[in-house]
């Protein structure tokens, strides 16, 4: 088996729904300013499905991201209302760390409850996933929370602030945090490991690999992901929102499935996550743009994940004979 | 190499008697590839009514290939096959067992979930208004027929022994009315009391008329139940229809393609100073206090039937189960059996090789570089925690070439390697790290004789270089051949250890049975 | 080999289908981008949401201003109802595409603002229609009054609770009873502003009355409406009247009562005329409805924003009407006109 195939398919996937929407959708579709919308729109989905790609691969899954991502953007706007204005200028950087720091503590304790007492990952986060929700919700007493206008705001414009950085903030920031999974999942020890405890969680404790630890790290990680996709969240709200996100965390999944993840684990790049979280905004803006109405999206958006996973077995099938 | 011959606690009638009339199977030039590999390029089997007829091979010559193609897993590319006179070509697993083909899979398959009789009865099931109506009757006679009178049909598959899963397979073969069954390895994982109840079972098959294709690597087993033998190699027929009292050299030199040199290669008796001292050491609750010490250059055997706990005294030491009492003396410092873990274990220069490959010792879906390295990784990494991928490609392609590893470069799933070829990563993964005590379970299992010889050949060096080895396995020809001293557990209760001179396959039968001398 | 195979087969079947799903909708989507958008202006509707009959009705009455000014209109709802960053994403991809004008019902007062005025500074003008929104970029605020709305409820529930408390001789008596109201959802503009005129018009109609709770919210759909309501009837074994501030939660509260029996013990009053609440009027199950004019949001949206488009001068607020309905007035003509408008003729199906 030529391994690069399946590593290519989203980029194909991707490169197919891209041009038939040139053809279907009217020409602003492949106008620079939509351009920079679709990568605006795919910011969130992608920041999360990149924590995702560590959790997937290391065979385990996260229900929980999208309740995480309420969470952060809720502690966020929380965080900006305890200043007086003027607002103090490190103030929008300690809510970036608190929404983050917030994700990143419910990932741990997903990764304790599932490592410590080996339960099965999709009940522990099933479980959390409400659990987290509602916290959201209290930690946002039932209603969106308004906050001062800071810089956070502008994260998310499609006509980015300055000029010289074309796309906004959120993109160049998917796009380093894609860079930085990628060499840690490809150049660190850490990153072995991952793929590891996913491909055989046995063999990785044989080879003396700290697996409880790893496990929790893994979660942390998906967990602080999340809170910088629900910081980007507010930005593109403006507030914090504790029904936000709500079922993103299937998107999510399914970004990092259709990049190349596999939910048997010991497979998935951060690349193909990215590309698979671009993949479905290109599906739903094009599908805006040529005013496709919303039962043809879902049913296409759903065809294109069961796409991919039977792909992933078909490759399953191909390597094996 | 007269390892091969025999094994030594078979006894009992031979069940050879030669057949003669028109061949119920008769397969001719079958070919089949998966995508550029040519599985089989010209397979013949012919095999007579009520005869059990051996098919063997190295791992990969295809075997299991024809197997599935005469049980209608697989489409033959091209070639002719007969079955009871006429001409057929397996459309399906359910075609060929309405004509009377059953296979006995090499992985069982049956659904630990249901009972003996549903598991029979699967996919035969007799329906009253939609309700099955009990077959337990015909499914006890099946059972019966096999000397299995006890066997309950009520029990719940996923309670039985492997023995019993087996026979529940071979159950359904008869409920089936087979007329012709293909056994893929039944003894490989069965302890030797089982084998002989199996052998049983199977001369009763033969009494009845049924044939048996019988795949197995344990060419004794084959020279006692087989009427006939053939051999492939390479996906094609080399020698059809042996004589069951074929010299087992012959049948080996067929299978490999050469004459078998010296399988064992010799060894040199120098050994160093005391690497390792247990006192007292209880591996699992019940077992006896076991001393056992283990010097430089030592290849130090662990005999003793399936579930004497062989396995518990490695991964004990090894840290991967909790040891209930006793202490540890490494390199002169004694350490107590409580507290003692993986991570000291690993920190103290032990290393360790599983006996199940599959599912703990590697992880097949990645590849030959990430499962050899994973023990040692931080070998590779530099002050920033970065990975010198360069230096770790570079290590393991050293070893790769070292072991003589057939594989298609370092990148490519351990999955898609042959068993022999998935044991060197195990033992190269040894080889990369720096431990100095290698516990190795069972480190031959399912690996053909070839890899065999290299298996032999490497840990020999090793311990020549000043490894200290412990070597746990079920075949005494093997221990015989490649340890020095030897020890023996029976039931928990480990024997002194003595050298290899010292001990006779008897001696050793007697302590496994009993845990007494002879 | 396989692999190539495979994926050659699933790319070919993914752009077959893509290829599929956009004919399907050529005629009537693609269209409007097409030649004819050259000399036809187009509008994109954006509601909260398109499965309720609100606002098909609301489509209904945009399709009718689209035809009498010669208009395409494009109806593109978020995929889920309390989908912020769905409807966020709804509206950018508009901009993106530039057309003539936005109509838009936002999700959230807050969220929607800049990605309204986003679509502004690229010179689409922006209508916004049933809900309000925080910021001045906008062209017309197109909705009803729901504070006035909510206090209509207000006075009308004073009525039934006096009928109800009142003796037999029929002359109105003190409003008396336990009065709840479920609300709707989180940081919704328009629902909380017509529960608030609700409660601010019962204190002024039915002083005596009690309201025993009125902080729960029912969520999005009848079904965790439903949920909400059942656990609130639990609470509260005595109530007289109660007030939902919108359809899918007047409905969940309506099922409610059903399955508990008390549909006739108390008045439910609701908003919104949708079908299963029209017949629940006939059995009496249901004591009165406000009803909006939701046609009438939807072609005055249109046509304002067209005459924003044009340069005109428009009204920044512009109220659609609310009315009161009880349950033995459903049959009269002028309610069905207001309540069955003729959608086929509009929506074609």
């Amino acid at each position: 088996m030529k391994p690069g195939l399946r590593t290519l398919a989203p980029y194909l996937g991707l490169a197919a729904a891209y041009l038939l929407f040139s053809l279907l959708a009217p020409a602003a579709f492949h106008g620079a300013y939509n351009l920079k919308t679709i990568l605006t729109q795919s910011v969130i989905v992608g920041i999360g499905a990149l924590g995702m790609t560590f959790v997937i691969i290391s065979g385990g899954i996260d229900l929980s991201v999208g309740s995480l991502i309420a969470c952060a953007t809720v502690l966020l706007a929380r965080a900006l209302n305890l200043g007086h204005e003027p607002l103090p200028g490190w103030l929008p950087w300690a809510a970036l760390a608190a929404a983050t720091g917030c994700g990143a503590i419910g990932g741990v304790l997903n990764g304790f409850i599932t490592a410590r007492f080996r339960l099965a990952a999709f009940i522990v986060t099933l479980g959390t996933m409400q659990i987290y929700r509602g916290g959201a919700k209290w930690l946002a007493a039932e209603q969106t929370v308004t906050a001062p206008a800071t810089w956070l705001n502008g994260l998310m414009e499609v006509d980015a602030g300055p000029r010289w950085l074309w796309i906004a903030p959120g993109v160049w920031l998917l796009l380093a945090l894609t860079a930085a999974v990628a060499v840690v999942l490809r150049y660190t020890v850490f990153g072995r490991h991952v793929y590891a405890l996913g491909s055989n969680e046995a063999a990785a404790r044989l080879c003396g690999v700290p697996v409880a630890l790893r496990r929790i790290q893994i979660y942390a990680l998906g967990g602080a992901f999340a809170g910088i996709a629900g910081a980007m969240q507010f930005a593109n709200l403006t507030l914090g929102d504790p029904t936000a996100a709500e079922g993103m965390e299937l998107d999510i999944v399914a970004a990092v499935v259709i990049g190349g993840g596999s939910l048997r684990g010991g497979e998935g790049r951060a690349a193909g996550s990215l590309i698979g979280a671009l993949l479905m905004a290109v599906l739903r803006n094009g599908c805006n743009m040529a005013g496709i109405p919303n039962y043809l999206q879902n049913i296409v958006v759903g065809a294109i994940i069961i796409g991919a996973v039977g792909l992933d077995r078909l490759g399953a099938r191909g390597s094996r004979a | 190499m007269v390892g091969e011959l025999s094994k030594p606690h078979l006894s009992g009638p031979h069940l050879n008697e030669p057949r003669s009339g028109r061949p119920i199977l008769r397969v001719l030039g079958v070919k089949k590839a998966f995508g550029a590999a040519q599985a089989l390029r010209g397979a013949d089997l012919e095999v007579l009514p009520g005869e059990i007829h051996a098919l063997v091979g190295e791992n990969g010559a295809g075997k299991s290939t024809l197997m599935a193609i005469l049980g209608g897993n697989l489409r033959p590319d091209s070639g002719d096959i007969a079955f009871r006179g006429e001409d057929w070509t397996p459309a399906g697993p359910a075609e060929a067992r309405n004509r009377g083909v059953s296979l006995v899979h090499q992985e069982l398959a049956l659904v630990p979930h249901l009972n003996v009789e549903s598991n029979v009865t699967l996919g035969n099931e007799k329906a009253r208004f939609g309700f099955a109506r009990s077959q337990a009757d015909r499914v006890r006679a099946a059972l019966e027929e096999l000397g299995y009178a006890d066997l309950d049909p009520g029990a719940r598959v996923g309670s039985l022994g492997m023995a019993e899963r087996q026979i529940v397979e071979i159950a359904r073969a008869l409920f089936h009315d087979a007329k012709l069954i293909l056994m893929d390895e039944p003894t490989s994982s069965l302890p030797a009391r089982d084998v002989e109840r199996l052998f049983a079972a199977l001369g009763r098959l033969k009494a009845r008329g049924i044939a048996i294709v019988y795949i197995s690597h344990f060419l004794d087993e084959v020279a006692r139940v087989a009427d006939r033998i053939s051999v492939l190699r390479d996906g094609a027929t080399v020698a059809a229809g042996l004589p069951a009292d074929t010299p087992t050299p012959d049948i080996l030199q067929a299978m490999v393609g050469r004459p078998v040199a010296e399988i064992f290669p010799p060894r040199q008796g120098n050994l160093g100073g005391t690497v390792l001292e247990a006192r007292g050491w209880v591996s699992r609750p019940g077992a006896a206090p076991a001393d056992l010490s283990l010097r430089k250059g030592q290849i130090l055997g662990l005999a003793g039937l399936v579930g004497s706990g062989r396995s518990a005294l490695l991964r004990s030491l090894y840290g991967l189960r909790r040891p209930v009492a006793g202490s540890l003396a490494i390199g002169g410092e004694a350490e107590l059996a409580r507290g003692w873990t993986l991570e000291r274990a690993r920190a103290s220069g032990i290393g360790f090789l599983s006996e199940d490959r599959k599912d703990e010792g590697l992880a097949l879906g990645l590849s030959i570089r990430a499962n050899s390295t994973l023990g040692e990784l931080r070998r590779f990494a530099n002050a920033a925690g970065l990975l010198r991928l360069d230096a770790e490609a570079a290590a393991v392609e050293t070893m790769r070439t070292d072991l003589a590893m057939r594989s298609q470069g370092i990148e490519q799933p351990v999955g898609e390697l042959s068993g022999g070829n998935q044991q060197k990563v195990a033992l190269g993964r040894l080889l990369l790290g720096d431990a100095t005590v290698w516990l190795l379970d069972e480190p031959t299992r399912g690996v053909d004789v070839g890899a065999k010889a290299e298996i032999y050949r490497l840990i020999a060096a090793e311990a020549a270089q000043g490894k200290a080895v412990i070597w746990a396995g079920s075949y005494l020809p093997e221990l015989f051949g490649i340890c020095d001293s030897l020890a023996v557990l029976h039931r928990g209760k480990l024997s002194p250890i003595r050298p290899i001179s010292a001990w006779s396959e008897a001696t050793v039968m007697a302590w496994a049975a009993q845990g007494v001398h002879a | 080999m396989l692999m190539t195979k495979a994926l050659t087969k699933a790319v070919a079947a993914t752009i077959l289908f893509l290829g599929a799903a956009g004919a399907a909708v050529a005629g009537e989507a693609v269209a409007p981008g097409g030649t004819a958008a050259k000399t036809r202006p187009v509008v994109a509707v954006i509601p909260k949401g398109t499965t309720h009959e609100f606002w098909k009705t609301v489509h209904a009455g945009a399709m009718k201003a689209g035809s009498e000014e010669g208009a395409d209109i494009i109806w593109q709802g978020p995929a889920k109802e309390d989908d912020r960053k769905g409807q966020i994403e709804v509206v950018q991809n508009f901009t993106s595409r530039g057309l003539d004008a936005i109509v838009l019902a936002p999700l959230d007062e807050t969220a929607l603002a800049r990605p309204v005025e986003a679509a502004v500074k690229r010179g689409i003008p922006v209508v916004i229609i049933d809900s309000d929104l925080k910021s001045k970029a906008f062209s017309s605020f197109v909705a009803t009054d729901n504070f006035a709305a909510g206090t209509l409820a207000a006075q009308h529930m004073a009525e039934a609770l006096a009928a109800k408390g009142g003796p037999a001789s029929g002359r109105a008596a003190e409003p008396v009873g336990n009065v709840l109201v479920m609300r709707y959802l989180e940081g919704s503009a328009s629902n909380s502003n017509r529960e608030n005129g609700f409660l601010e018009g019962l204190k002024k109609f039915a002083p005596k009355a009690v309201v025993v709770s009125s902080n729960q919210y029912a969520g999005v759909t009848a079904e965790s409406a439903l949920k909400t309501a059942q656990n609130l009837l639990n609470k509260y074994p005595d109530i007289a009247g109660i007030f939902t501030p919108n359809g899918p939660t007047a409905f969940g509260m309506l099922r409610a009562l059903q399955i508990a029996g008390r549909s006739k013990q108390v008045k439910l009053i609701g908003f919104d005329a949708t079908e299963p609440l029209l017949a629940a009027m006939k059995t009496g199950e249901v004591a009165g409805l406000v009803v909006q004019d939701p046609f009438r949001m939807g072609y005055l949206g249109v046509k304002t924003a067209l005459a924003a488009k044009r340069g005109e001068k428009v009204e920044a607020r512009l109220d659609t009407g609310a009315r009161f309905i009880w349950a033995a007035e459903v049959d009269l003509p002028d309610v069905q006109a207001l309540v069955h408008p003729d959608l086929k003729k509009w929506l074609g199906n």
